[in-house]
């Protein structure tokens, strides 16, 4: 297996210091990512009436709209993957609290980008606004500059005696020619879909994503359904964003206890379970008081998933793999996340109501949390069985002299990939490296 | 179809068709005239649920009835108020009535205070008769109180009916609508106080503007539309206000001002190649058979610099800020390299725990990999 990146050996997270500006600066960069391509669509919405009466039926308008959509997703993807990844870079012991903390910006965002380009629209026109808009989305730039990479802590002379080491490796890597296959793992590490934590936390969270984000986006027009005037549905949005905000860093708080971390994937199972759990009774709501209660527990369990979302990816497959990780991961939930909105709807149309929208949204989900629960049980008891073996073979090891030099059975497997020096960590590793 | 009939039911009166001939005979002396109306008009159809010809004489109409001599084919709409004297303990809903045969509309709407000013109004876009009733209960006796309607402040006579029934006391006033001189304010009184009446308003449909004033760029285009709900009406014009004064747009027919409307209930009016002297608030003129209504759109017209400056601003920030980042870090960076020499020692040590846990930590890790 090809190494990840020819990186160099990572060091030690500092776990804090500019850990924390780092993770302010992760706070924008989400921020902007999750909540600008929100924000405008209200902006496409305006622009298309205008256009229908400027110029009646040109296609192209739309077209090139979709153009900057198109455009402005890549940009904004660019910005949200280095976010996330050098927090892993930077945390280890609280990188649950870090990941909470940055993952609250696109609820900040988003509940003030929402007033705020009203606001625009109507002191600048829209020309105006996107002017001004394209103009705050340079603070990530900002962002980014702040986000310097970990120091090593080695000085000239230790680099001395690393570097004659490394020389020969290196020496040794030149002679070996790079296939093609291996040159693309080397930015996009697709051994990961061998490793059986990635695949289970894959399959469980697309299927979550096919039922996560259609409740949302018919939450209002399920209200005006039931005979709620428009602002107080609206209203209901805001609360869940609210509730959305603090639920966050706060449910990171909790992820990072003694208690949970070890436990982290049956942590994120449950905030998955609960919140299909959510859909499945928002059915029974039938007054406005009910969708309010919805919003709140909603807008719980969508920030205690979205909080440790990462955070767990980040825990079963390390710092290391993360960046390419993340990249499958979402590039593989796009599918769901597309399709998720439109079938629903479907639904929604040949049921005729909203009801049976969200018990189906919250079986799949409910689904999800049920299989990533016994996936992921399987996986611990695996990981701790493989511990036990690797810590019997290396003691083994250590008392019997290596007579065997090649060892293909001594598969030390359990990762101690992040085991730093005087992190007493109780948290066991879950990094598999299959 | 409706019918009349007297109290005395010395009369029978069906209007089964359009054309039907009422002969009426005393004791109403002043039915002739109604009469004369009808026989004019065979396409009215009248339709009452609740009305008594009794009481209050009709004096003549003569200007009325030549009005109604010269246009035919006029629609007849019924409005009525009712209100009680007394305060009314248990909650009586408003009954509405809509009785809509294309041509009849009556709406019946009962009250639940009193001694409240009571108003309604009406929307009327084409010519038509209007019958607006009232129904009160009084308190004390029916025939003590007086019944007087007015248009505006100037005082009806004649051509209404009161009747009392049941401890009700209904009275109707019928006008006949054709231009915009009879659209106004037409309240009914009962008695001296002036708190109990009821007050129809006629006017002609709204026309809906644009509430938020339109931003737009110099060079740019910009389209203003009007809308009427539902409403036909006969033509639309555009004006300009500057200040207090109304220029109509489009006269000289030019490439700037382009007006246009898909359907009749709207209007679009295309503006091209804007300049700042096109701000303001512009417009829309609906003209109906009854009367004038319009809209306003205001529209802003700011130049490239007005958003640009802002932007400037926020980029000037931007890149202060990532300077100010990138001297810090470079600062910091310095300020550790001089120190380095001074922590040798200590780094040596550091470094064997490093290489030994380099040894520790990419064993697995190599093993990882295979």
């Amino acid at each position: 297996m090809p190494p990840p990146g020819g990186t160099p050996p990572p060091h030690p997270p500092p776990d804090g210091g500019w850990g924390w500006v780092v993770v302010g600066a992760a706070f924008i960069s989400i921020g902007f990512s999750y909540a600008f391509p929100k924000a405008v669509t209200v902006f496409f919405k305006e622009i298309q009436l205008l256009f229908n009466t400027t110029y009646s039926e040109i296609a192209w308008i739309s077209s090139t709209m979709l153009a900057v959509m198109y455009a402005g997703g890549l940009g904004l993807a660019f910005n949200l993957q280095p976010a996330l990844t050098i927090i892993g870079k930077y945390f280890y012991k609280k990188r649950p609290v870090a990941n909470g903390l940055a993952m609250a910006g696109s609820p900040v965002f988003l509940s003030t980008l929402a007033p705020f380009n009203q606001y625009l629209f109507n002191t600048y026109g829209w020309k105006g606004s996107f002017m001004i808009l394209g103009g705050l989305l340079l603070n990530c730039c900002v962002a980014g500059s702040l986000m310097r990479p970990v120091e090593p802590k080695a000085s000239t002379e230790s680099k001395n005696k690393v570097g004659v080491r490394e020389t020969d490796c290196s020496m040794k890597k030149r002679q070996k020619k790079l296939s093609v296959w291996e040159e693309i793992n080397k930015y996009l590490d697709f051994s990961l879909f061998k490793h059986r934590g990635f695949l289970i936390y894959l399959s469980g969270n697309v299927i979550m994503f096919l039922g996560f984000f259609a409740p949302v986006i018919f939450l209002a027009p399920y209200a005006k359904d039931k005979g709620i005037d428009e602002y107080s549905a609206a209203f209901l949005l805001s609360v869940m964003a609210f509730v959305d905000m603090f639920a966050r860093p706060t449910v990171g708080l909790i992820a990072n206890s003694k208690l949970i971390r070890p436990r982290i994937q049956y942590f994120f199972s449950f905030a998955v379970m609960f919140t299909g759990i959510c859909h499945l009774l928002c059915a029974l709501a039938e007054d406005y008081t009910s969708l309010v209660v919805y919003a709140v527990f909603f807008g719980l369990g969508f920030g205690s998933v979205s909080s440790v979302l990462f955070e767990t990816l980040m825990d079963l497959v390390g710092a290391q793999r993360f960046s390419s990780a993340v990249g499958l991961v979402t590039v593989v939930e796009c599918c769901p996340v597309l399709l998720g909105p439109p079938l629903a709807g479907k639904l929604v149309d040949e049921t005729g109501q909203y009801k049976y929208m969200y018990l189906a949204c919250g079986a799949i989900v409910v689904l999800a949390s049920v299989w990533l629960l016994i996936g992921n049980a399987a996986n611990y008891r695996l990981l701790a069985r493989e511990k036990k073996k690797s810590i019997h073979t290396k003691e083994s090891q250590e008392t019997e002299p290596l007579k065997t030099s090649q060892s293909p059975s001594v598969n030390i497997k359990s990762g101690k990939n992040e085991e730093w020096k005087g992190a007493e960590v109780n948290s066991s590793e879950r990094e598999t490296n299959i | 179809m409706g019918t009349w009939q007297a109290p005395d039911k010395s009369l029978f009166l069906g209007s089964e068709d359009s054309r039907s001939q009422l002969s009426i005979s005393a004791p109403f002396k002043s039915l002739p005239v109604q009469e004369e109306m009808m026989t004019k008009y065979s396409n009215l159809s009248l339709e009452s649920h609740n009305i008594s010809v009794t009481a209050a004489p009709f004096t003549s109409l003569p200007v009325q009835e030549e009005m109604m001599t010269k246009s035919s084919n006029l629609s007849l709409e019924s409005h009525s108020i009712s209100m009680t004297a007394m305060p009314i303990k248990e909650n009586n809903k408003g009954n509405q009535i809509c009785v809509d045969r294309g041509i009849m509309l009556q709406r019946n709407v009962t009250l639940e205070h009193s001694n409240m000013p009571v108003e309604k109004n009406i929307t009327l876009e084409r010519p038509s008769n209007v019958e607006l009733i009232c129904q009160f209960t009084p308190s004390g006796d029916l025939n003590s109180v007086n019944v007087t309607w007015k248009k505006g402040d100037k005082l009806l006579e004649g051509n209404y009916l009161v009747n009392a029934t049941g401890g009700i006391l209904y009275t109707q006033h019928r006008v006949a609508v054709i231009n915009s001189k009879q659209m106004g304010s037409y309240s009914c009184f009962f008695g001296e106080k002036k708190q109990q009446r009821g007050t129809f308003n006629l006017k002609v449909p709204e026309i809906n503007g644009q509430n938020k004033p339109l931003i737009t760029y110099l060079g740019d285009s910009v389209v203003l539309t009007c809308k009427c709900q539902d409403c036909l009406p006969l033509n639309w014009t555009w004006y300009g206000g500057n200040g207090s004064v109304q220029v109509p747009i489009g006269v000289p027919v030019n490439d700037k001002y382009v007006i246009s409307g898909k359907h009749a209930n709207e209007t679009r009016l295309k503006i091209t190649q804007l300049s700042e002297d096109d701000q303001g608030t512009y417009l829309c003129h609906a003209i109906f058979e009854l009367g004038e209504s319009e809209g306003h759109v205001k529209l802003v017209v700011l130049s490239y610099l007005v958003p640009l400056k802002v932007f400037c601003a926020i980029a000037a920030e931007v890149v202060l800020l990532v300077a100010a980042i990138l001297l810090f870090e470079m600062y910091t960076q310095k300020k550790k390299k001089p120190s380095d020499d001074g922590k040798e020692f200590e780094q040596g040590e550091q470094l064997k725990l490093d290489d030994s846990n380099g040894i520790e930590n990419s064993g697995p890790r190599h093993r990882k990999n295979p």
